[in-house]
């Protein structure tokens, strides 16, 4: 398989995975036929052509490396849906909100600009990955279930599942980055409350 | 979570890091710099300059943004972009080539829209910079612009190769090298030969910010290898000329983006590992580009717009002072309300110095010249009661 093929193939996988958690709305119960029709439906929604190129294409415009640390929560929020059981307990939702506003803070300010450091170049080297490896080494000896969504970047980087060389597209992307900033305000503005 | 299981985890995470560990050496950020007038021929004999236009008749509304490269021989290539306007879904990149000494082949289109959607498998607006390498295995590197959307904030930074001179190119690639949705990373100037083999390619992005960086490449089997670093943060000046003054020293000449309305300059002692903080020049900059070049006296040679407000002419400056101090030598163009822009300085497989530049919107206009009629003109410069219009 060419790797223009596998990285679209795994491109797909995190709009056609949040579009079926759309799809299936709120209902904490939904029926089979509702849950087979949801990711269907995804499926289908993502091919529609609009202006000569599919939904799905024109997603790859603007995200084009959905990091794998976002396509691990959107499985496991799926999972969570379609299986009615809770894979993900508070601790480790807040676990990977909290790695991904870090994350967010160190990469984004600087990377687009903010001071003469490049945090970006981190990605191309060792650096990142072993730094990913401690941190998830950490969350797992404390029994917190998003160490192993934290492995994925590290599959994931290995197979050259992305079109991106560099780790960070691996661990993060601008969607994890800013609902994470997102939670975590609402976290702390909570316990400040 | 069970503690076999913890630990069974924990071991293929570090498993795993190992390896990446071991498969990614990363890039150097930092390198030798081969001198352009080292693997040249002196450049020197009589004076000689002639100005041509590399593109004539080709109609276009608007051409711009030249770079060019020496081929295997006495073969020169040049590209550009045009179509109807900049950001405009018709823009196409235009290749031709010149057997020194000789005139320009026909423009003909490399690489357009449709044939980039194809490649990327995605829908691009419109098509922008290109830059193009040789390679010493004789093989061309482009690099260009696509713009996703909005205009060059909304752009990424794509590559193509040619093993045929320029008659056929691979399959684009996407070259990653921002965090943010990839936006906006652009390529305008001459790249910089690395005695390690692989390239130095002055970059910049105008996203958020607008600053300079460095792109530095290698060639591995065919697989373009690549990694970043940048050259300054901020909001200030962009679209670096890198011009090496020895193997490990350089400088970059950087557009200005404030109101300071100056050419901007940074050092570089440690193979551009580490810069200087940008400083403004004596040298007027109407946020233009500018291409600067070192001679094979030891001066510096640039090439820009001297006038802190508008595009209508292009001159030539020197400096023997390694960027301290500048004196303008000539203006190759001036015209009220015409525009002539981005320069692009090259040394010639004979070792002449070629500068290609935008000539009033429509014509990619070569301005060839020897190191013998800048000394002449510097010369009788010098005689001028006044001297010059830069100290």
């Amino acid at each position: 398989m060419s790797s223009l093929i596998l990285h679209q193939l795994y491109a797909g996988v995190a709009p056609w995975l949040a579009l079926s958690l759309l799809l299936l709305g709120r209902n904490p119960f939904p029926s089979r036929p509702r849950m087979l029709g949801a990711l269907l439906l995804a499926f289908f929604v993502l091919w529609i052509p609009v202006v000569g190129w599919p939904l799905f294409a024109w997603c790859r415009v603007l995200e084009i490396n959905p990091s794998f640390t976002l396509t691990g929560l959107l499985c496991v929020a799926l999972w969570q849906r379609l299986s009615s059981k809770s894979v993900f307990r508070s601790e480790d939702w807040t676990a990977a909100w909290v790695v991904g506003a870090s994350a967010t803070l160190i990469l984004y300010p600087m990377g687009l600009g903010l001071t003469s450091i490049d945090p970006c170049t981190w990605g191309w080297g060792a650096t990142l990955p072993i730094s990913t490896a401690v941190v998830a080494s950490g969350l797992l000896i404390a029994g917190n279930r998003f160490g192993m969504i934290l492995l994925l970047p590290l599959l994931g980087s290995l197979f050259h599942l992305q079109e991106s060389a560099n780790f960070w597209d691996a661990l993060m992307d601008p969607l994890y980055g800013a609902t994470s900033l997102g939670v975590v305000s609402y976290l702390l503005w909570r316990r400040l409350r | 979570m069970a503690l076999p299981l913890r630990w069974l985890l924990i071991g293929m995470a570090w498993l795993m890091a190992g390896a990446l560990y071991l498969c990614r050496p990363g890039i150097p950020r930092s390198g030798d710099f081969t001198m352009a007038v080292n693997a040249a021929s002196p450049g020197l004999g009589s004076p000689n300059f002639q100005k041509t236009i590399v593109n004539p008749g080709q109609g276009l509304p608007m051409v711009h943004v030249a770079s060019l490269a020496t081929m295997s021989g006495d073969m020169e290539a040049a590209v550009w972009y045009g179509g109807s306007a900049e950001c405009a879904p018709d823009v196409k990149i235009y290749f031709s080539e010149s057997e020194h000494g000789s005139g320009w082949s026909t423009p003909r289109v490399i690489l357009d829209r449709q044939k980039v959607e194809a490649d990327l498998g995605r829908p691009v607006q419109a098509l922008g910079n290109a830059l193009l390498l040789a390679n010493p295995d004789g093989t061309l590197r482009l690099f260009f612009v696509t713009i996703a959307m909005g205009r060059w904030s909304g752009s990424q930074l794509n590559t193509s190769r040619s093993h045929d001179g320029g008659l056929t190119w691979s399959r684009a690639e996407r070259l990653t090298l921002s965090p943010f949705f990839n936006f906006s990373e652009l390529v305008r100037n001459r790249a910089v030969s690395l005695l390690s083999g692989g390239w130095c390619v002055p970059i910049y992005q105008e996203f958020l910010g607008k600053f300079p960086e460095l792109l530095w490449l290698k060639e591995n089997q065919g697989n373009l290898e690549y990694g970043k670093s940048r050259i300054a943060g901020g909001c200030s000046s962009f679209q670096p000329s890198l011009v090496p003054i020895d193997a490990r020293r350089a400088l970059v000449f950087l557009r200005d983006y404030t109101d300071n309305r100056k050419i901007f300059l940074s050092r570089s002692d440690d193979g551009g590992r580490i810069w200087t903080k940008p400083t403004q020049t004596q040298l007027p900059n109407p946020d233009s580009g500018i291409s600067g070049l070192k001679l094979n006296n030891g001066k510096l040679l640039i090439a820009y717009n001297d006038s802190p407000l508008c595009r209508d002419n292009l001159a030539l400056a020197l400096s023997d002072d390694q960027g301290a101090s500048w004196e303008k030598l000539v203006a190759l163009e001036n015209e009220s309300g015409s525009t002539f822009a981005y320069p692009f300085l090259s040394r010639s497989s004979d070792g002449s110095i070629d500068l290609a530049y935008t000539r009033k919107g429509k014509e990619i206009a070569l301005a060839r010249f020897n190191d013998t009629w800048i000394e002449e003109t510097w010369a009788s410069l010098e005689k001028l009661p006044g001297g010059s219009n830069h100290q």
